[in-house]
């Protein structure tokens, strides 16, 4: 049995939320930034642990610098949110904390994984630099170009939304 | 009539579709994407899988702008608002806004691109500002720390010269107090590079005999070039006033650095040092410089770059020594004295080095600079009591010798700061000298505790002998009650000046 989940992609603009779908769902990258306006929907099946399958409906959010100013329709029916933010910018998680909370009083039970994204930017003494930022909050560093550890983002998230 | 320009130019943007609540398209109006009748309209594409939350709730409407949706490779970019009604019905009202958000696209586009830029931009500029600070700063150290070994080698040369030497031995000796000499000259360079990297080198303007500096250095280059079997020339105008105020050890700095590199690179014919006045206005005076050679010259492609730092033209002037620093140096402090360098040279036939500076007048005469020289020769009239706070051997044998080579002090050293209260309770201190580097401590520790003991002990001088030399460290020392700071390296003269100004 397939169970279809909505899952929304946030964060400021320019840190790679489309670039990590491309790469979860069509396997592809690309060095050109093209900036996402309104949202973008699609579509991947993956396998579930337990035997089953799990549509996720992607929902690329156009960026926004404060998590507040995003459309609430867009928002509706969430099952799960992936946060992400770029390493190599400070500007897109120097807020981290006030956004996260923003989500956890405003859809408490809804499961959120936080990712930096554009890992293959940064070293790690520059991870270790911001160790107290990253820490509290971070579930992955991730790498759209790379590839890496985007797939066990996505099926992390489908799992705990099963 | 309205109504035939209206179907003449009306363009239907909206598409209306009926579904029943579990997605079932019963009726569709206006087909813009290609959704048709009996079709579930979840299955049409993935953002209409909302509805299956949706439809259930009734009495509300929904809205949803901007959807980017894309339909048999064609990509539509709509607003769609859901209307719940009775019977089973839900009205989907599809507005086709494509082309209005593909024009806002291209706006967002250029102002992320801009921000994301500029965000770039001044993280880089951040991480080069650190890189700089972090080089200029390990420039600074590794200087002040070279700064102890020289001034031993400085002095113990000066005492070992002043020994029985045999002829050989002295010969060496001077070679050796050559060798201190330039490379003292070369740290002191670093540090002003990197003092005006980092913007603390600042002109410290003080009364002085314009006219005695320019011969004195007029008589030594003679002097150095004659050596040479060069012909010294210079010319100072009679209108150049006897007194000015200005940074006296730069301007100095300035004109030897320059006549050094005339006399490295010629070997034979004239250099010439002329200086008159291009004008006074204004409580200043602008001064006009030539420096010229007839030695090796520069090529005209090196000519633009000589004045940036690190540059060497070892390879066309077939010297030993750098020329950039200097001249990076020269071209900054000139800069700083509101003036400007340009140099015209031709390969094998020479270089002019034209410049002119501004220094502020002064109304300093005669009589007060007969005040100021008796002041400096007042003579020590009993032998003093020094106590040395020192923990290096080499510093502590340094002074040590020099002071007993005038006859005039006692000297009393001690290795820790720990040590400093009980050696001067009870006891006759005429001066403390306290270096900055006595492990555990600092020099304001020190002092401070000195002058917290009790109201004898605060008048006692309190001299720092101290690798750093910065304006904001010398004023640091001051506001926490040390009376002087005697820079290292230092020579005797240096030392002793320091100490005889306070044991007057």
């Amino acid at each position: 049995m397939t169970v279809s989940k909505k899952i929304v992609l946030i964060g400021h603009f320019g840190v790679g939320k489309t670039s990590l779908i491309r790469r979860f769902v069509e396997n592809t990258f690309s060095e050109d930034y093209k900036v996402t306006i309104g949202v973008h929907i699609s579509k991947k099946t993956i396998a579930i642990p337990e035997g089953e399958q799990i549509s996720l409906i992607i929902w690329d959010l156009e960026g926004q610098d404060d998590i507040k100013k995003t459309r609430p329709s867009y928002l509706l029916g969430t099952n799960g949110f992936i946060y992400v933010f770029d390493l190599s910018r400070p500007v897109t998680f120097q807020n981290l904390d006030s956004e996260l909370s923003f989500l956890k009083e405003n859809y408490s039970n809804i499961p959120v994984k936080v990712v930096g994204n554009k890992m293959d930017l940064v070293n790690k003494v520059y991870l270790k630099e911001h160790h107290t930022i990253f820490e509290p909050h971070v579930d992955y560093f991730v790498s759209a170009k790379t590839g890496s550890k985007v797939e066990k983002l996505f099926s992390k998230l489908a799992e705990a939304l099963i | 009539m309205l109504k035939t320009y209206i179907e003449k130019y009306h363009t239907n943007s909206f598409q209306y579709i009926l579904v029943d609540d579990f997605g079932g398209v019963l009726e569709v109006q206006n087909p813009i994407l290609p959704i048709k009748k009996n079709d579930r309209i979840q299955h049409s594409h993935p953002f209409f899988e909302i509805l299956n939350g949706l439809l259930p709730i009734k009495n509300e409407c929904f809205e949803f702008s901007c959807i980017n949706l894309k339909f048999e490779n064609t990509p539509y970019v709509v607003d769609i608002t859901l209307r719940p009604q009775d019977n089973n019905e839900n009205l989907l009202i599809i507005e086709n806004l494509t082309k209005h958000y593909n024009n806002y696209q291209l706006t967002a586009q250029t102002r992320n691109e801009s921000i994301i830029n500029s965000q770039i931009l001044a993280l880089k500029n951040e991480y080069l500002k650190e890189k700089e600070t972090f080089k200029n700063n390990f420039i600074a150290n590794f200087s002040h720390q070279l700064r102890n070994p020289i001034t031993a080698s400085i002095i113990f040369s000066d005492l070992l010269i002043n020994s029985d030497l045999n002829t050989e031995q002295k010969n060496y000796i001077n070679i050796i107090q050559s060798a201190n000499k330039d490379l003292k000259n070369r740290i002191e360079d670093i540090l002003d590079v990197s003092k005006i990297e980092s913007g603390k080198l600042i002109l410290v303007d003080k009364v002085f005999n314009l006219k005695e500096l320019l011969n004195e250095i007029a008589i030594i280059y003679k002097y150095l070039a004659n050596k040479k079997n060069i012909e010294f020339n210079y010319s100072i105008s009679e209108n150049i006033p006897e007194f000015v105020e200005g940074d006296q050890y730069r301007l100095k700095q300035i004109l030897n650095n320059l006549l050094n590199n005339a006399i490295s690179n010629t070997d034979k014919g004239v250099i010439s040092l002329e200086v008159s006045l291009n004008y006074k206005r204004a409580k200043k005076i602008n001064l006009h410089f030539e420096i010229s050679d007839t030695g090796c010259g520069i090529k005209k492609e090196h000519l633009e770059t000589i004045f940036n730092r690190f540059t060497n033209l070892e390879s066309d002037v077939k010297i030993d020594k750098g020329f950039g620093l200097g001249l990076a140096i020269v071209k900054h402090l000139i800069t700083e004295m509101e003036g400007n360098i340009k140099v015209i040279s031709d390969v094998d036939k020479g270089s002019n080095f034209i410049f002119n500076l501004s220094l502020k007048t002064s109304n300093y005469n005669h009589n007060q600079k007969a005040e100021l020289l008796n002041e400096q020769l007042l003579k020590l009239d009993r032998r003093y009591n020094v106590l040395l706070v020192e923990d290096s051997e080499l510093i502590q044998l340094t002074i040590l010798k020099t002071l007993a080579s005038t006859g005039l002090f006692y000297v009393n050293i001690i290795n820790k700061g720990e040590d400093l209260i009980p050696n001067i309770i009870d006891k006759k201190v005429d001066v403390i000298l306290i270096s900055n580097t006595v492990e555990g401590f600092s020099a304001v520790e020190l002092a401070t505790s000195v002058r917290n003991l009790s109201k004898e002990y605060k008048k006692t001088p309190i001299i720092v002998l101290s690798t750093q030399a910065y304006k904001e460290d010398i004023k640091r020392f001051k506001q926490n009650g040390i009376n002087h700071v005697i820079t290292k390296p230092f020579d005797k003269k240096k030392l002793l000046e320091g100490l005889q100004k306070y044991l007057k």
